[in-house]
């Protein structure tokens, strides 16, 4: 039988796709035999954009790299700016900064199991993962403001207080979470066909793995121990205790796993923060003017490591801002993944590596 | 765990069904906002002195001030632009403008949204 | 002008459109409330019909246009048909004896329509999804006919109405083959492409399957032909397995309604609980678990039967 390959593009639409990334599939039959990969439909020249910024001006810039993993943009790059200006920030604010952190951790991979539901046909999981992020969502903005832009960070500490009250609603939301996530875990664990779906797609060995230098979850879901909260900790993560979540098989079921029991333990931590919050101010006056040099920040973004390096002349503006986010690694795995697996795991496989392309397009 | 694993979310479906569905109906019911959200742009215009510190620290250009003297300025303010962000609150050291919690209502005329803030004329010469 | 009412109002096409309109929008309704949301209002099954009759027809090159138009209406006209021949409380225009079978031949038409559709629109995504629609077909096809032979052989005639007559006052044939039901509903999920078994028209992987690129007038037809193809299953599962219709008008027909909501209810539940399947995961159930078990069933029928 005379074989024909269709070559069948996903993206840069598709009803698959939360934002525009163009995959070519050569398909013969069923199977997907070769996947190219072309990004660059979101760029929008952020890193250019900042040199004719302030930094004051650039934290916001900053902050709409992604819309979901706004906050830990924000921190990562005030912290390179104070370490750069030799800033000490007061430790109320390293905590409100790493409660902030720990949220959007929840509220991302709640996200992404929506996604990954109605990816696959289960608009069930979608509305309730969707459902219960609500209270996520509820909880940053009473906090912050604003529900994706929480505008919170200031060069020097954070912008805005909790007091005791606000603590203890904080705690009151959180318990309000603490079933349905466990609801959502007990159906990722034991839902047949959602395990159907996602067990043995998506293969990452340890050594592809290595070799393509992936962070995140699905570096860990391979079996790779290695979280920057706990590898090379700022505080206050040195006064917190937490699981690092890791898994063997490699596959999109044990990413989801690795997601959502990190979900759980984001909640144990949020509370533990909220229970050791130390007094005293929450933000230091910061010189415009930043000192020349060079500094390196790394943070543990929900999809893993995200690297800035900024580098300053003296002047107002930064003079190189270079941001490597987590998601960049994982798109490097995707034409390796998706070579020889049906046309339908295609779904599971994209949803798997929970790809934020505004991130890696910047 | 057999059976159970065949029908696994029937039990949550049938729990959701019997609670009130969770959609905020708005507009067609009440929405509530925190205290801090940051929303429409207000200015107390007392409080002005057009020193510009909110318009060099706007990441989006949303306001402008044009300046004649020290007591004719005018302070404009671009709603289309405007990324709610709250840095001009920060950096105002006077507490003259804040955002409230309004939303920005729809318009299909681009000019009409721009807002004259502050229109400061000088004193006019009292009679000794 | 009995007849003129009984084709076009009452139970033919007047009927059968309202009951699709009226269908869709509670399986949406029952689905957005299992879901925690609100869910359309009552008009808005309609309110989608008028708006893709007023939209444009965008025809690409390539694709033939006079068989692009003939198999919507191919479909809607075999599912019309259908409704001659089915039983609604106990009026059908048409009865004769055979007429199950008549009608499970002209209820694959709309598959065959369906597969034709996407072969004929010339997108890799209408391809796709004809070959899996094909593919499905054959996998829940042979277990449906065999689950809905099942109540034929128990009532000794090939007659709907017969069928439906005879478990008037008697056990229901969903009693005598529990197992042929659950069978009938799966093969009747497949045949009407709902979730979990929507895999022809997977918008995560297919876009829209083989009506990828239809769109107005077309579409509306497309999309009337599969809700009254809704419609019917519904009903000839009731007059099958849920005990026909009892011969007062009132108890009858609040029966007949209070059954085929029932199963609407069914239906609804099905897609929401369940992730999509596979192609493969279909094809290995169908055939290893599916038509095994219709198998069995028919034995067991036919030897209790006698």
């Amino acid at each position: 039988m005379k074989s024909d390959k269709m070559i069948i593009p996903i993206g840069p639409q598709h009803p698959l796709l939360k934002e525009p990334i163009a995959f070519t599939l050569t398909v013969e039959g069923e199977r997907v035999m070769e996947a190219g990969m072309r990004m660059g439909y979101v760029h929008r020249g952020i890193e250019r954009l900042a040199q004719e910024r302030s930094y004051v001006q650039t934290i916001h810039l900053v902050e709409r790299v992604c819309g979901i993993c706004s906050h830990v943009h924000a921190t990562t790059y005030c912290q390179g700016v104070e370490a750069l200006l030799g800033l000490e920030i007061p430790p109320r604010a390293q905590y409100l900064r790493a409660l902030l952190c720990e949220l959007e951790r929840i509220h991302s991979h709640l996200l992404w199991l929506g996604v990954l539901g109605k990816n696959l046909g289960l608009d069930t999981i979608f509305m309730y993962a969707w459902r219960d992020r609500e209270i996520v969502l509820d909880i940053m903005e009473d906090l912050s403001g604003g529900r994706v832009s929480h505008a919170i960070n200031v060069i020097g500490g954070v912008r805005s207080d909790v007091d005791e009250a606000h603590c203890d609603e904080i705690l009151r939301q959180l318990d309000l979470l603490t079933e349905p996530l466990a609801r959502l875990v007990g159906l990722v664990e034991h839902e047949r066909t959602l395990k159907a779906r996602t067990q043995n797609v998506g293969h990452l060995s340890l050594e592809q793995i290595r070799r393509y230098c992936v962070v995140g979850p699905v570096a860990r879901a391979s079996g790779l121990d290695v979280d920057l909260r706990r590898d090379m900790p700022k505080a206050p993560y040195t006064d917190l205790s937490f699981k690092v979540i890791t898994h063997t098989a490699g596959d999109v079921w044990a990413r989801t796993l690795v997601r959502m029991q990190e979900a759980v333990e984001s909640v144990r931590l949020c509370r533990e923060i909220l229970a050791q919050l130390p007094d005293g101010p929450i933000s230091v006056k910061a010189k415009r003017r930043v000192p020349p040099g060079e500094v390196v920040s790394r943070a543990e973004a929900p999809r893993g490591e995200l690297i800035y390096y900024i580098r300053s002349d003296g002047s107002e503006k930064p003079a190189r801002l270079k941001i490597r986010t987590p998601t960049l690694t994982t798109l490097i795995t995707l034409p390796e993944q998706l070579r020889e697996v049906n046309m339908a795991d295609v779904p599971a496989v994209l949803s798997g590596v929970d790809l934020c392309i505004a991130c890696a397009d910047r | 765990m057999g059976l159970r694993s065949f029908l696994y979310l029937l039990p949550e479906a049938w729990r959701t069904w019997l609670k009130r569905p969770s959609t905020v109906r708005y507009p067609f019911g009440p929405l509530e906002l925190p205290p801090g959200f940051r929303g429409r742009v207000v200015i107390e215009p007392d409080n002005c002195r057009g020193c510009s510190l909110c318009v060099r620290d706007c990441p989006a250009d949303a306001l402008e001030l044009q300046r004649v003297s020290r007591d004719e300025f005018r302070l404009i303010f671009h709603p289309e632009r405007c990324a709610y962000c709250g840095q001009c609150e920060l950096s105002c050291n006077f507490g003259a403008i804040t955002l409230s919690n309004d939303f920005v209502r729809a318009t299909t005329d681009r000019d009409t949204l721009t807002e004259i803030l502050v229109d400061r004329k000088p004193e006019p010469e009292s009679e000794a | 002008m009995q007849t003129a009412f009984t084709l076009l109002i009452f139970p033919g096409l007047g009927f059968i459109v309202l009951c699709a309109w009226l269908f869709d929008w509670l399986d949406r309704r029952i689905i957005a409330r299992f879901q925690g949301r609100v869910g359309p209002p009552w008009y808005q099954p309609v309110a989608d019909f008028i708006k893709l009759l007023a939209k444009e027809d965008i025809l690409s090159t390539g694709i033939n246009p006079a068989l692009s138009t003939a198999l919507p209406v191919l479909s809607l006209a075999s599912v019309l048909t259908v409704s001659l021949y089915i039983p609604v409380a106990r009026t059908a225009p048409v009865s004769f004896e055979g007429d199950l079978i008549v009608v499970l031949f002209l209820l694959s038409i709309p598959a065959l329509a369906y597969f034709l559709a996407g072969w004929i629109s010339g997108g890799v995504y209408g391809i796709l999804g004809a070959n899996r629609s094909l593919l499905q077909y054959f996998s829940y096809e042979v277990p449906f006919l065999m689950a809905l032979s099942g109540p034929a052989i128990l009532g000794n005639s090939w007659r709907i109405a017969q069928i439906a007559q005879q478990q008037v006052g008697t056990t229901w044939n969903l009693a005598l083959q529990p197992l042929g039901f659950i069978l009938a509903v799966v093969g009747l999920i497949g045949k009407l492409k709902r979730d979990p078994l929507d895999i022809p028209k997977a918008k995560s992987e297919v876009v829209g399957g083989s009506l990828t690129e239809y769109s107005g007038r077309k579409l509306a037809l497309w999309h009337l032909a599969m809700d009254m193809q809704t419609v019917l299953g519904i009903f000839l599962l009731i007059n099958l397995f849920l005990g026909g219709t009892s011969a007062s008008p009132l108890w009858g027909g609040l029966g007949f309604v209070l059954k085929a909501l029932g199963i609407v209810l069914l239906l609804s539940t099905a897609s929401v609980l369940y992730a999509r399947l596979r192609i493969d995961q279909l094809a290995n159930l169908g055939w290893r678990v599916l038509a095994p078990l219709a198998l069995m069933q028919l034995a067991a029928t036919i030897w209790m039967g006698g």
